[in-house]
Order: structure tokens, then C-alpha cells, then sequence
């Protein structure tokens, strides 16, 4: 059971590694597979690219450079930061972002607080309708959010929740990924630990501090991933919720000023790079938590 | 009373009292779930459902709500208008879902084979999935206007200009694209997990064989990789059932409809055109979808979980 965290990674999924003397068909099937990846990185890649480099040039060229279309298109023949000056300076961008930051942090911390012991609780207590519990909360969170946005946003103001952070956070707390993993991961743990850790007098709430967080540290990172990236990009909700601009997110930010009449795309594309910059940072540090996620993990 | 009893009878209540206890501490290490599920899901669930039952009479603050049975329902399938969106929105998804994973699959196929600076493709694909939805339909809103780069390269190679999200007919395949631009590589990172895990063993016996790549691709690799690919395919669709930022931003809905979907008719009830009681039937209506969606994610997980 505990296969999903201690197994070796190191094994390459390619059939075509172990021989010393590629034949030459091999090596035209390598050269082929190459050209392929790259022209796939440079499908992906160029509009991030186009979209950084344009964040750095004069606004209205990212419309102008177009024709005649050339080396110029892509890359600035004059180079500036007056759109990230803009952003944080008129246009308070930076207040967004930290909106959105502390959105996020918050929804993870709150999140895992309620997360953690729910899976403790749903893997390591025997109670009469545990598999029902479990279900009906795995599937509860896991319908998107979205899908019950509109009529939550009517209750959210009625309670007085719009326009805080409060209500910003609230919905994002909950994921059913999150406990699903949770008590998949909990469940590797050998219930010896717990009852012996008993008859030392602890009590459950320091067996899982100390024992099931420490040793699920992968899942409980991956946890927090999920809650921090599906907060950081949400959309639907600040947009219903958030009439005021000092308690406004980024991505809502970045939208109203492609809405706006006076479109500066350098300054759209400088939000943009920013708001993807702290997900891009998260990632690549903790891909490997990622992608460990029940849909790949599991004992053959 | 012999002795033998008395110690079956204290172990037996210390058996109970230890059951009790447990649920007590399962109340309550599971009370703030609960609580929250409750007020964030079910309550506005219902709420939303109890208000398809009724209608608002009258204008401005004279208006009042009257039971109305399920009108709401008939007025909702009997609008041509709801029924194209609701059309449009599966076959969106029969679109949209095969053809993320399927490039999703054959991705990660490419990006795990051994070849020169892989690592260096890979993160370029990557890349685009850390960009969150607003800023691909900001990226792609722009490349796509008339006058934008995608026409202008359209042009360099001797083709006419596209209209792309002004087109009744290219509006929702432009839609797709912003979608997927950063929803493969999202995918694929979970597709080359699964990748990784298929037991090398199994390509060995195939080299050992003489099968080729292509016959290992189809009798290995896709088969063991059956489990991540429909877990993803309905995660996808999840997501894609409530995609609302590219439509809301890019198109409202437009041209003459072409990308109303679902999510975006649920808003647009609500609060352009201020119907809430229908906008809440459409929430209901797309909440049983996504029910059902989830429901069979959910087992997909639990088969998982037994094996």
C-alpha cells in the first residue's frame, strides 16, 4: 500500500533505451521523433514568447509589427518596462496581486485544516457509515464549483460575504481531490504506528500531527497545490462576488483592461506573464508532488 | 458470576466505549468538511432548486415570488434558444475532451522517448498550462483578430484572412484552442506519471519479441495506460462542462449564439438579462450533468482504490 510513495521513479518508459549500436534505422526514427518534439515545443512555446516580448515593447506595436510580418513581429525593435511601470503604478496591479495571494495562501491553509483530519478521520476511524461519508463528501467537492457558483454568490450577499476576502476564500476550501488523495495516502500508513503511539497515551489529534502529516508529506503538498492553483486562476467567482476594486483579484484585473476602451496590449500581456508567473514558479519546483496524483499512482 | 464472563463483559464495553469514542473524534475531526460541504454546496444546491419552483411577479421592488410548479422547466425546453445551448454544449465536449487527451497521449508518448534535450520540449509545453484561462483568451484574443499575427503569417503564406472568434462557424473551434493550448499540457503532465509507471518489464518482453514501437504502443502502452486516460478524459470533461472565461470574455456568447454554452447561458440569465429563477433552472439542469460526470469519476477512483 505504501507502493505510491516509496517506489523507484527511475525507470525510463522507453522501449528504445539498452542497446549500445543504434542501427541506422534507429537513428532516423530518433532524428524523426526530434524534429517532432521540437516543432511541438515551438507550437506551444511561441505564443508564450510572443505574449513576454510584446509585455516588453510599446503597446500599440504588438498591433503595428504585424505587417510586414518579420523577425520584428516576435522580437521589439524597441525595448521598455513602461508597461509594468503602468501596471504598478496607475493601474494598482500589484494590489490585485497581492489580493490574489493572500486569497490563495489562505484557501490552502484553511483548506488542509479542514482536509487533513476529515481524511484522517474517513482513513483511519472505524465508524458506521464511513463509506458514505466519504462518497458524499469526495463527490460533493468534486463537482466544479462553478456549477453552483450563481446561486452561492445570491446566498454570499445576503450573508454580507461580498466584496471581503472571506467570501473569496470560502468556496475554495473545499476539494475532493484533495481529500480523495488524502485518505488514499493516509491508508499506506500501518496501523501499528497508531496503536502504538495509543498506549503511549496520545491522542488522535498528535497521531495525525505527527505522524500521518509527517509521513504524507508528498500527498499533503500535492493537496495544497490543487487548492492553491484552482484559487489562483478562479474567475467566475471574484466576477460575481467582487463589485469593489480594492478587494478585486487579478485575473479579474487583467480582464477589465481588455474589456476596457483604451486596450494596451503590452500592459495585457505584462499582467498576464505575472499572473502566470507564480503558478510557472510552483510547478516546475514542485512537478514531481504534481503529478503524483491518484490517477497515476496505484500498485500494479 | 464466574470469572471468565466479567472479562469478556469489560472487554466487550471496552469495545463499545472505544467505538464511541471513535465516532466522536470522527465527528469531529470531519465537523469543519461537513460544515463547509453543507453551507458551500448543498444549501445553495437546494436553495437554487427550490427557486426553479417559482417565479418573480411584478417589477423592481413590487416584485414578489409565486410558486409556479415547473413552469420554469417547460419555459426552459420549449426555448429553441436553451435547447441549441444545451446541444451545442455536449457536442462541444464530444469534441473537445477526445481531442485534448488524444494530443494530451500522443504528447507525452513523444516526451517520454529517448531523445536529445527532452527536458527542454517538455518544459515548452508545458509552459502554456501554467497560464491561467483569462490570460490564454487575452493571448489568443489578440493573436486572432483581423489584424493579429495568426492572419498575418495566413497571409505571408498566400492564404486569405480567417475571422476566427467573428465567425458563427470558427467562433467555438477558436474557443478550443484557447482552451487547449494550456489544458494538454496539463493533461499530459499527468499522462507521462501514468507513462513512467507502466512496468518496464512489459517493453522489455516486446523488445525481446522483435514488436516494433508502433505494435508496443498498441498492445503495452495503451492498454496499461487505460486507467489515467479515462480518469483525465472525465476530469477534462468536468472542467469543460463549466468552461465560462473564453466565452464570457472573448465572444459573450456570440456571434448569433455559436458559443453560448451551457455556463455561460446559466450567467446570462442571471444577471444580464435578470431572470434568476430560470438562470437557477440552467444551474440545475448543468449541476445533474456534472453530477453524473463526477459519479462516474468517482468510481473510476474507487476501482483504483480496490485494486
Amino acid at each position: 500500500m505504501t507502493a505510491t510513495t516509496v517506489r523507484s521513479r527511475a525507470v525510463s518508459a522507453s522501449p528504445a533505451t539498452g542497446r549500445r549500436g543504434m542501427r541506422p534505422q534507429k537513428v532516423l526514427l530518433t532524428a524523426l521523433l526530434t524534429v517532432l518534439a521540437v516543432l511541438t515545443a515551438v507550437v506551444f512555446i511561441l505564443p508564450a514568447l510572443w505574449m513576454f516580448l510584446g509585455s516588453l515593447r510599446p503597446g500599440n506595436q504588438v498591433i503595428e509589427s504585424v505587417s510586414p510580418l518579420g523577425w520584428h513581429t516576435l522580437v521589439p525593435s524597441s525595448w521598455t518596462l513602461d508597461n509594468y511601470a503602468a501596471l504598478f503604478g496607475e493601474l494598482r496591479f500589484g494590489r490585485s496581486m497581492a489580493n490574489s495571494l493572500l486569497v490563495a495562501f489562505a484557501s490552502v491553509l484553511l483548506g488542509l485544516l479542514i482536509s487533513v483530519p476529515a481524511a484522517y478521520a474517513l482513513s483511519v476511524l472505524r465508524f458506521r457509515g464511513r463509506e458514505a461519508v466519504f462518497a458524499f463528501l469526495v463527490v460533493g467537492f468534486m463537482i466544479p464549483f462553478e456549477a453552483i457558483a450563481i446561486p452561492l454568490a445570491q446566498f454570499f450577499t445576503d450573508w454580507h460575504l461580498n466584496n471581503s476576502y472571506i467570501g473569496l476564500i470560502l468556496p475554495g476550501i473545499g476539494n475532493g481531490l484533495a481529500i480523495f488523495n488524502l485518505r488514499q495516502s493516509f491508508r499506506g500508513v500501518p496501523a501499528s504506528l497508531r496503536e502504538a503511539a495509543f498506549i503511549d497515551g496520545a491522542s488522535d489529534l498528535r497521531i495525525m500531527m505527527r505522524i500521518y502529516v509527517p509521513l504524507n508529506v508528498t500527498t499533503v503538498i500535492n493537496s495544497a497545490l490543487l487548492i492553491f492553483l484552482a484559487q489562483w486562476s478562479s474567475y467566475l467567482w471574484p466576477l460575481l462576488l467582487i463589485s469593489n476594486e480594492s478587494t478585486q483579484v487579478a485575473p479579474i484585473a487583467i480582464a477589465r483592461t481588455f474589456t476596457d476602451t483604451q486596450v494596451n496590449f503590452g500592459q495585457m500581456f505584462g499582467g498576464t506573464l505575472l499572473i502566470s508567473v507564480v503558478p510557472a514558479v510552483l510547478l516546475l519546483f514542485l512537478q514531481r508532488f504534481f503529478a503524483r496524483s491518484i490517477a497515476t499512482s496505484g500498485e500494479k | 458470576m464466574r470469572k471468565g464472563s466479567v472479562a469478556v463483559q469489560t472487554h466487550r464495553s471496552a469495545r463499545t466505549s472505544s467505538r464511541r469514542k471513535n465516532a466522536v473524534t470522527a465527528l469531529l475531526f470531519l465537523a469543519p468538511a461537513l460544515v463547509a460541504i453543507g453551507l458551500l454546496r448543498v444549501v445553495p444546491f437546494l436553495g437554487a432548486a427550490w427557486s426553479t419552483l417559482y417565479k418573480r411577479v411584478g417589477v423592481g421592488l413590487l416584485a414578489e415570488q409565486k410558486f409556479a410548479g415547473l413552469d420554469n422547466y417547460v419555459t426552459l425546453f420549449s426555448d429553441p434558444l436553451f435547447r441549441g445551448t444545451l446541444l451545442r454544449t455536449v457536442a462541444f465536449n464530444l469534441v473537445i475532451n477526445p481531442v485534448q487527451i488524444a494530443l494530451a497521449m500522443a504528447v507525452a508518448v513523444l516526451m517520454t522517448r529517448t531523445i536529445p534535450l527532452r527536458g527542454l520540449w517538455r518544459t515548452a509545453v508545458f509552459v502554456p498550462c501554467t497560464i491561467p484561462l483569462v490570460g490564454s483568451s487575452i493571448a489568443w484574443g489578440v493573436a486572432l483578430r483581423g489584424d493579429g499575427p495568426v492572419n498575418g503569417i495566413l497571409q505571408a503564406l498566400g492564404l486569405s484572412s480567417q475571422p476566427f472568434f467573428t465567425s458563427p462557424q470558427q467562433a467555438l473551434p477558436s474557443i478550443i484552442l484557447v482552451a487547449s493550448w494550456v489544458g494538454i499540457g496539463y493533461w499530459m503532465l499527468f499522462l507521462i506519471g501514468g507513462l513512467n509507471d507502466v512496468n518496464a518489464e512489459l517493453y522489455e518482453a516486446a523488445s525481446m519479441d522483435g514488436a516494433n514501437s508502433w505494435r508496443t504502443f498498441w498492445s503495452i502502452t495503451l492498454p496499461s495506460m487505460r486507467r489515467p486516460l479515462l480518469f483525465v478524459l472525465v476530469a477534462d470533461t468536468v472542467a469543460n462542462f463549466v468552461l465560462f472565461v473564453p466565452v464570457q470574455l472573448l465572444t459573450n456568447g456570440g456571434p448569433q449564439e455559436s458559443t453560448t454554452l451551457l455556463m455561460f447561458d446559466a450567467y446570462r440569465r442571471t444577471y444580464t438579462y435578470s431572470q434568476p429563477n430560470l438562470g437557477a433552472t440552467s444551474t440545475l439542469v448543468l449541476t445533474v450533468i456534472m453530477l453524473a460526470i463526477v459519479v462516474v469519476q468517482f468510481r473510476l477512483l474507487k476501482d483504483e482504490d480496490s485494486r
